[in-house]
């Protein structure tokens, strides 16, 4: 049997926690010493592992409680839906992150964007000599090298599936009169 | 942005094929850098150059 003290270091709690789970009757421990002091058995330890398992998935006290007491198809539908919330906490977060931008200016969003536009591919690309045939050489020896990554590189900076159909469709066409 | 048949080789053949010779492709990373640092950095990254590297690239 251990001690609410080797309880709590065990799995890095505070006693207060390993007490207050006993008062909400979520972790009772099964025995007491002569002195009284709670004392836990090695499977009050099982269900503390279980207990700290959940708690790292984030689910509450509540639920963790009707949890340990229910079959294992019940378990399966609360991380379920526990999934689902956290991939709506992260749509929220990411909303977030759009709006803290648009605040901090566009002018420091733009120089800070990791997502390069057409626009500004282009732009580059003008910038380093290259002109209307250039680039359409470019993207005719783009496709012919590496048609996927040509695919996967246009996706990148945001051009509609259409257009890039389009695209390829003449780069190929450029492929074949060459 | 996902990358699984391109890298810093075929992008290099790629830029020479259409003439751009090694300066102009320096005045590329150069332009690129001043304009979209963190652009630079994504697109280096895509190419799966070595941090190292991009380092050194994006100081040139």
């Amino acid at each position: 049997m251990y001690t609410v003290g080797q309880i709590a270091s065990k799995f890095s709690v505070s006693r207060s926690t390993l007490l207050y789970y006993d008062t909400i009757g979520l972790l009772t421990p099964s025995g007491r010493s002569e002195a009284n002091y709670r004392l836990y058995s090695d499977r009050d330890i099982a269900r503390m592992e279980k207990i700290v398992m959940f708690r790292g998935a984030g689910l509450s006290l509540n639920a963790i409680m009707s949890l340990l007491d229910k079959e294992d198809d019940e378990l399966h539908g609360t991380l379920e839906r526990r999934l689902l919330d956290t991939n709506r906490e992260i749509q929220a977060l990411r909303n977030q992150q759009q709006v803290i931008l648009s605040i901090l200016g566009s002018d420091n969003a733009l120089l800070n964007t990791r997502v390069i536009t057409k626009e500004k591919w282009v732009a580059l690309l003008r910038a380093a000599g290259l002109d209307e045939d250039g680039m359409l050489k470019w993207h005719m020896e783009f496709e012919r090298t590496s048609p996927e990554a040509h695919q996967d590189f246009l996706e990148s900076i945001g051009i509609d599936e259409e257009e890039i159909a389009s695209i390829r469709h003449a780069s190929k066409q450029a492929i074949s009169h060459s | 942005m996902k990358n699984e048949a391109m890298n810093k080789t075929r992008w290099i053949e790629l830029f020479r094929a259409i003439g751009l010779d090694d300066e102009a492709m320096a005045d590329w990373h150069r332009a690129f850098e001043a304009s979209y640092p963190n652009g630079h950095q994504s697109f280096l990254e895509w190419l799966d150059i070595p941090a190292e590297e991009i380092k050194a690239i994006r100081a040139a």
